[in-house]
């Protein structure tokens, strides 16, 4: 909930509102975002509107920048975001990927290491090289070029890059069995965020998500979601928050288990897919700025006027940000994907 | 003073319950190297633990990480068991499944875990892997002779797969020997009905019971 202060009666702008929103001061409506990196929001559609495809502008900062500000130009959310995929860390530490196409999102292809007591092997991410150089280059072109519209630069989870350097299941089991040198790779994994995140903000970035898919309470249970997905986020949004940016964190699946360790989370707002009651979620954890969850499978598979329905009810919720609940589908027909910014911006907001 | 049969099949269940791989290992030599029935000592002993495992993973006291763990302490003790278990002759309980994430999606905990849940249930478990190209579960079904075909995907753009599979299992003369069902985050009971699947369920402990059930009565 936000503070009750009286509704400013000025003209937001959606940076502003944006900033307004995570600062948890009252404004007008919603802001409707969709942030990039796990939370894609490149769709084919967008790619043949935009004239600028997938997978080259994995690889190309001018491309990158480009179908970040068709999103804004098109008016499909209220923010440009890169990266499109979560792999651009785990590529920079030595896994290997494919870049996929116009329909298929990047993914790890060969982990960067076949058991956590192999940590020393990790490389450090190289900012200057590579696909972290695309993503700097990439926001430095963005805050040139884009005024009235936030600048999100996002990160893959701590968890969800160690999950991707070393196979998910045995780095599950290792987080008990070899738990010293889980934590080692968690560290190191840490400190690499920390110095691409600060970079992203250094380069223009207004806001950081941080997107952790494999570290979701669901998988992990209580106690190591603690130990390995809050105690590292914290850390990481910690350094963010210290550069100067605001931080959104996102985690999947059910929160049942750890409203609880949610509750020490220190971003600026909670994200959360669409298995989530928002409503419910705003019992357990007062006081934070909350944002979701359209379901992405809606957007994909059914219609504008489904859409449109379940964002209002998303606002309904008491969602203070919109946005899909996941990375878009990218068959996801773009009348859809537009429903939820036309819904958000028709959906009268209850006072409280 | 050596353990009794007993002692040891109690002891190898809680060694894969508290997830110690190495003691559950050492229980099973100790176990064979007693003479004591192979089978006896799976069924009873770490099937038991395993069983125990998925209901504490169903009650949300044990997570990812846990169950893993305790599928791998089983799977290592079931490896020294194996080669001593006489082999079944006319058995009418073997049941044989092929598991897979369709072609184009990786995510696979589902699916792994769909995995444990129908070895508790009492199936051999081919597990087809992910990214896993439709012919492969075509042949896969053949060469084991499959009562049974699981298959999961995550992703919208990939459910199509699960259509082309159930196609190409027609085209094949497979389908009605075969118990299909499908599952993952975009599939719905209406979906599995749409593209003639035989079950869906949304979550791997009743799937793997739903398939039991679907198999057993589809030999009846």
């Amino acid at each position: 909930m936000m503070e009750s202060n009286n509704l400013e009666k000025q003209e937001f702008t959606p940076k502003s509102r944006l900033h307004a929103i995570l600062d948890g001061r009252r404004v007008d409506r919603p802001a409707c975002i969709c942030p990039g990196g796990m939370m894609n929001m490149v769709t084919d559609g967008l790619q043949k509107e935009a004239g600028v495809g997938l997978p080259e502008a994995h690889t190309d900062a001018r491309k990158m920048a480009d179908l970040a500000e068709a999103v804004i130009k098109d008016g499909i959310f209220e923010n440009c975001g890169v990266p499109f995929c979560m792999t651009v860390e785990a590529e920079a530490m030595g896994a290997k990927i494919t870049l996929g196409n116009n329909l298929f999102e990047p993914h790890v292809v060969e982990y960067a290491m076949s058991d956590v007591d192999n940590y020393a092997e990790l490389k450090p991410i190289d900012l200057e090289s590579g696909r972290a150089k695309v993503v700097l280059d990439a926001i430095k072109i963005l805050k040139d070029e884009v005024k009235d519209a936030p600048i999100i630069g996002n990160l893959t989870g701590p968890v969800s890059t160690a999950a991707s350097l070393v196979d998910p299941e045995k780095f599950y089991m290792q987080l008990r069995r070899k738990n010293e040198n889980a934590h080692k790779v968690m560290d190191f994994v840490t400190e690499q965020l920390i110095k691409f995140g600060v970079a992203q903000v250094e380069a223009g970035a207004d806001v950081i998500t941080i997107a952790d898919p494999s570290g979701t309470g669901e998988i992990l249970g209580p106690k190591y979601f603690t130990e390995f997905a809050v105690d590292y986020i914290n850390k990481l949004t910690d350094a963010l928050h210290e550069a100067g940016a605001e931080v959104i964190v996102h985690i999947c699946g059910q929160m049942k288990y750890v409203y609880d360790q949610l509750k020490d989370v220190r971003s600026d707002a909670l994200s959360f897919d669409a298995i989530v009651s928002l409503r419910e979620a705003r019992k357990h954890l007062p006081g934070r700025v909350l944002m979701g969850n359209v379901s992405t499978f809606a957007v994909e598979l059914t219609d504008p006027d489904n859409v449109d329905s379940l964002t209002r009810k998303c606002v309904d919720n008491g969602a203070d940000i919109v946005s899909p609940a996941c990375g878009l589908g990218m068959g996801s027909p773009l009348p859809n994907v537009r429903a939820i910014l036309k819904a958000v911006r028709s959906t009268p907001v209850s006072e409280e | 003073m050596a353990r009794s049969k007993e002692e040891l099949i109690a002891a190898m269940g809680n060694a894969v319950l508290e997830m110690e791989d190495e003691e559950a290992a050492a229980l099973a030599e100790e176990y064979v190297e007693a003479g004591y029935d192979a089978m006896e000592g799976l069924t009873e002993g770490l099937a038991k633990g395993m069983n125990r495992a998925g209901e504490l993973y169903e009650e949300k006291e044990y997570f990812i990480p846990e169950l893993l763990l305790c599928s791998d302490a089983f799977y290592g003790a079931v490896d020294v068991l194996r080669p001593h278990i006489q082999k079944k002759t006319d058995s009418g309980e073997q049941m044989t499944a092929v598991i897979g994430v369709v072609e184009g999606d990786t995510h696979d905990i589902g699916k792994n875990i769909l995995k444990i849940m129908l070895e508790t249930e009492g199936f051999d478990v081919y597990d087809l892997g992910k990214d896993v190209p439709t012919q492969n579960f075509i042949d896969a079904a053949r060469e084991h002779n499959a009562d049974f075909i699981g298959m999961s995907t995550l992703m919208t753009t990939t459910m199509i797969k699960m259509s082309e599979i159930i196609q190409e299992l027609k085209n094949n003369g497979l389908r009605d020997r075969v118990v299909v069902m499908v599952g993952g985050g975009p599939i719905s009971e209406a979906y599995a009905d749409k593209i003639g699947a035989d079950g869906y369920e949304p979550d791997a402990a009743s799937a793997a019971r739903r398939a039991r059930e679907l198999v057993l009565a589809h030999r009846s």
